[in-house]
């Protein structure tokens, strides 16, 4: 008889997620998250938002995906992103930092660093 | 009335993910299964899955899966995808490149897209989960258009930018067999010049086990003899999955552009069985009448049909009340149609059957051969006067009718014939 191929289904552990989502990431963004938790620092953070629009990025972008984009670059004018890869990119953050976004609040990510900065800003509120 | 033939199919089953490959599965009597155990779990007594080759989709994650390197799809169009919705894409560009037709060509409004699936309660449950991990707060932006019923719709019609008829059918394992029959209305009375008819299925432990709980499946561990319908010793149905797409088109604007036609529909039929929620009819009531309708609509005597491609799964109350309803029709002089049920080699795919078994006919006729019944050992005593081909016979049929039925007594019937212009 043929060896039994395994069919699985999904987990109910609430990190796997977590798990995930930092698994498909490249090293650096990885990286960059351990030192944005451990730290704070804002270069990881801005690392990890560059990783996490890369991995939502639009394939027929223009922005290309190799240099880190500036901070007044447009999610949806310039890197090409409709509003649901944005709400996917917002998603990603909620899931990673387990925090939630409001649509208003959504409306007000326009840019890559209003994006970061909002990221900062929830994760502050939620200590406070 | 304006006619109805069919241009284009494409495949992604247990039996094979071409054309090619299916033809020689359904001539040759080779059947799709696979030794699986559910869930890791060793104590599941469903062991025989009509599994699905070279994809991996066990991810809920697309980004994820592995499908064959002949498909390229951006991350737009798998964002939003249950991997049945993958199954379907892939299906899609078979059957567009068999009817000759360019993405392009179907976004002209006369081009509609009939879909079937059960949606993805694999992906359901994962985002599910994910909500309730997070206490209602927040969920994926994919978690309902990739796994609801309709799934199928809002992605293919997106990703082919089709403009006109969009709909989902969802009437179980008669769901695709209504999409098809409404399609083939739908190019009958002139409404459009073609249309997309798409079944999927997933084959993972959300999709079929529940279907153990209604005690519906095989527990037959054997790949070789677990689907047997008509078969005395049948237990249940083997499940399977994938997608079947078939483009049903115009017969003049097919003539028109040169595309060649595998066969015409030339009728369908549908009754209920007004019965139970989930039993066939004891006497196949429905289904009778289902197969009169259709042989009227289609104008065809029942002494025409020389194939019937039974729905039978082989449950032994569904195949004994199919058996009942074909000696009604066809009646029990034993000098009657062949019958044969394909789900003896790709299991039974749902709520895709209908669509996909139409396929099968529709490849017999254009390649004149009837499939036999496979693992047919000992057929059942209800089955006495109807014919039962064991082996491939190599002969055009005339006339095919196929049947399907879904719960609740939903029965639906096509006739399909070569197409002569």
């Amino acid at each position: 008889m043929p060896q039994a191929q395994p069919v699985p289904s999904p987990s109910a552990d609430p990190s796997r997620n977590l798990k995930e989502k930092l698994s498909r990431l490249p090293a650096d963004a990885r990286r960059n998250y351990q030192i944005f938790i451990e730290t704070g620092d804002e270069q990881a953070l801005a690392g990890l938002v560059f990783e996490a629009l890369r991995y939502c990025l639009p394939k027929n972008s223009a922005a290309g995906g190799n240099v880190p984009w500036p901070d007044d670059a447009r999610l949806i004018e310039d890197l090409g992103f409709d509003s649901l890869a944005t709400i996917e990119t917002v998603f990603f953050f909620e899931d990673l930092f387990q925090i939630s976004v409001l649509n208003e609040e959504i409306a007000n990510v326009k840019t890559v660093g209003d994006l970061r900065r909002f990221v900062r800003g929830k994760l502050e509120a939620g200590k406070a | 009335m304006r006619r109805a033939v069919i241009t284009g199919l494409g495949f992604i089953s247990s039996i094979g993910n071409s054309l090619a490959e299916v033809e020689r599965s359904l001539r040759n009597l080779r059947h799709g299964f696979r030794t699986v155990e559910f869930l890791g779990n060793p104590r599941i007594p469903v062991r025989v899955l009509g599994a699905i080759r070279d994809f991996d989709t066990d991810s809920p994650n697309w980004r994820d899966w592995r499908f064959p390197d002949q498909y390229q799809f951006e991350p737009e169009a798998l964002r939003s995808l249950s991997p049945h919705g993958l199954y379907a894409l892939c299906a899609c560009e078979q059957a567009l490149e068999d009817a000759r037709l360019r993405a392009d060509e179907l976004a002209d409004g006369g081009t509609g897209l009939f879909c079937a699936s059960a949606g993805s309660p694999f992906l359901l449950h994962h985002y599910l989960l994910q909500m309730e991990e997070a206490q209602g707060e927040r969920g994926s932006p994919m978690g309902m258009v990739s796994s609801i019923a309709g799934t199928l719709n809002f992605n293919l019609a997106t990703h082919y930018h089709i403009r006109g008829a969009v709909c989902g059918f969802v009437s179980a394992c008669a769901s695709s067999s209504h999409a098809l029959g409404y399609a083939i209305d739908e190019i009958r009375m002139g409404r459009q010049k073609r249309i997309l008819v798409v079944g999927a299925e997933e084959t993972n432990a959300e999709a079929v086990l529940p279907f153990a709980s209604m005690r519906a499946l095989s527990v037959n561990p054997d790949p070789d003899s677990a689907s047997r319908p008509f078969d005395r010793r049948r237990d249940g149905f083997v499940a399977t999955g994938g997608a079947a797409v078939m483009v049903v088109e115009d017969a003049e604007a097919a003539l028109d552009r040169g595309a060649p036609a595998y066969a015409e529909l030339v009728g369908w039929g549908q009754a209920g069985d007004g019965h139970n929620v989930a039993l066939s009819h004891p006497e196949g009531a429905g289904l009778a009448e289902a197969m009169r309708r259709a042989l009227r609509d289609a104008s065809t005597p029942p002494g025409e049909i020389d194939y019937v491609n039974a729905h039978a799964t082989s449950t032994q109350m569904g195949d004994r009340s199919e058996a009942i309803a074909l000696k009604a029709v066809f009646g029990s002089a034993g000098a009657g149609p062949a019958i044969s049920s394909t789900k003896a080699l790709t299991g039974h795919a749902l709520s895709m059957a209908g669509v996909l078994e139409a396929a099968f006919c529709a490849v017999a006729i254009r390649d004149g051969f009837v499939p036999g019944c496979a693992n047919l050992v000992e057929a059942d005593p209800v089955c006495d006067g109807l014919r039962l081909p064991r082996k491939t016979e190599e002969a055009r049929p005339r006339a095919v009718i196929n049947n399907s039925s879904g719960f609740g007594g939903s029965n639906v019937c096509h006739v399909l014939k070569p197409f002569s212009a």
